[in-house]
């Protein structure tokens, strides 16, 4: 575990070592907590500017929604009311099937979040290294820039009173719990914010529903207690780092959420209004030119299927438009039948 | 199964049981990351299983496109840069010429 995280410990301390140059170049004391603080804050920038090209694919990746939103309303409608997990599965199926085959997917996937845990264990052991350089009997040693010169001056160097290697458990000082709380409550606060934006904004009716979405909700509260059990384990500095994120992850999906939110969602809805409000206010300057009119088509065209969505209950049609992937290769029939006696 | 394969499926459950819910839906692939690892340990075993889930992580990127993704049967080629669909005939010629 130490061997695989080292080059991670290295890289963390390495960038928190330029952000402490450049906070001390602006003019800021190098050995005041402030700036050690600050150079965390600067590594969640780092991290999180690093990780914006993912972010951005990501997002075009999800523009297409729109586009094949009448199609995946589609399967919707037909699978409205089935709870059963076979249907269930199935409806994930066809909807994963017709993401893929637009080349558009809402979801973020798996490896980003992956890349970032172990990000955050590197930091938490180079802050736990600053504790152990300063107990006298097992001196640490430096890690790329940060020197122990620089280590020793960063085990020094207090915020508020407190070192940034204090945990709410271990630290000495009364500062240092004070302000453990306090960011406890911070992290707390974020994460639960953040959560809740997510989930509650963000997710299509279907989601909101179900075993899984309860969970989530009873989860969602429990969350706050865990951390209030973990987080006196935390070193401030972690502490600082793990909510910084959160504050950064908080704007990045209010910005997805709002231009790009979830077909179905309470944050769609209110997308589509403003997108509707724009468009007469445009209408209403005397600028109706076409491609608004388009627009506006199209959005009349997504409300008639909707109420006659109750209409294709019939099964046995439903069961025939299930097969259409297959009808491309009835139509070549004729063109293998032509080549398969020769 | 193994013991090391109870322990790898008792990790991811608990997995999607307490972490998964918290960061929303994320997976771009239909048996999503966790249960195509779990299937896959059930399948192969825990090492290959490993070995099939890490390589579907590393597909679950914002550069894939995602869609159907199965664990691969016994016997048939496990690592493929393409998706593994069941429910997608490999071969399109009809059951019954006309």
């Amino acid at each position: 575990m130490d061997t695989l995280l080292f080059p991670l410990e290295w890289v963390v301390a390495n960038v928190m070592v330029i952000w402490h140059w450049i906070w001390s170049a602006i003019g800021l004391d190098p050995a005041a907590g402030i700036t050690w603080a600050l150079s965390i804050v600067g590594l969640v920038i780092t991290i999180r500017a690093a990780l914006i090209p993912l972010f951005v694919k990501q997002i075009n990746a999800s523009r297409a929604m729109q586009v094949i939103a009448p199609d995946l309303k589609k399967i919707q409608d037909k699978y409205k009311g089935k709870k059963d997990q076979a249907s269930r599965e199935a409806m994930s199926r066809e909807t994963m099937e017709l993401y893929s085959k637009h080349k558009t997917n809402p979801f973020a996937s798996c490896l980003p979040m992956l890349i970032q845990a172990p990000i955050f264990f590197a930091l938490f052991r180079v802050l736990n290294g600053l504790e152990g350089n300063a107990t006298p009997g097992a001196p640490t040693q430096g890690i790329g820039m940060l020197s122990d010169t620089l280590m020793e001056q960063a085990q020094s160097a207090t915020l508020f009173g407190a070192q940034l290697s204090e945990t709410f458990l271990r630290g000495a000082s009364v500062e240092g719990k004070i302000l453990s709380a306090v960011l406890i409550v911070a992290m707390v606060a974020t994460t639960f914010l953040t959560q809740h934006q997510l989930t509650r904004r963000n997710l299509p009716a279907s989601a909101l529903e179900g075993p899984m979405a309860q969970q989530q909700k009873i989860l969602m509260y429990v969350l706050p207690f865990i951390f209030v059990i973990s987080g006196p384990n935390f070193p401030v500095g972690v502490l600082i780092y793990w909510t910084t994120t959160n504050v950064w992850t908080f704007g990045q999906q209010w910005y997805v959420i709002r231009n790009n939110p979830t077909p179905g969602s309470d944050a769609y809805r209110a997308y589509q209004e403003r997108m509707a409000a724009k468009a007469a206010k445009k209408a209403a300057h005397g600028g109706t030119d076409a491609s608004t009119a388009v627009i506006e088509a199209e959005a009349v065209d997504e409300s008639g299927p909707k109420r006659s969505g109750q209409r294709q209950q019939p099964k046995r049609k439903n069961r025939g438009g299930a097969k259409p992937q297959q009808l491309p290769a009835a139509d070549d029939l004729p063109a293998s039948d032509d080549k398969d006696p020769s | 199964m193994s013991i090391a394969g109870k322990a790898l499926t008792g990790a991811i459950r608990g997995y999607q049981l307490t972490i998964s819910p918290l960061t929303g839906p994320r997976c771009k692939y239909h048996p999503t990351c966790s249960h195509f690892a779990i299937e896959a340990i059930q399948v192969h075993g825990a090492f290959v299983g490993t070995g099939l889930a890490g390589w579907r992580l590393l597909r679950c990127n914002p550069w894939s496109n995602g869609g159907v993704d199965d664990v691969p049967a016994k016997g048939e080629r496990l690592f493929r840069i393409t998706r593994n669909n069941a429910a997608m005939l490999p071969d399109p010629t009809p059951a019954r010429p006309i």
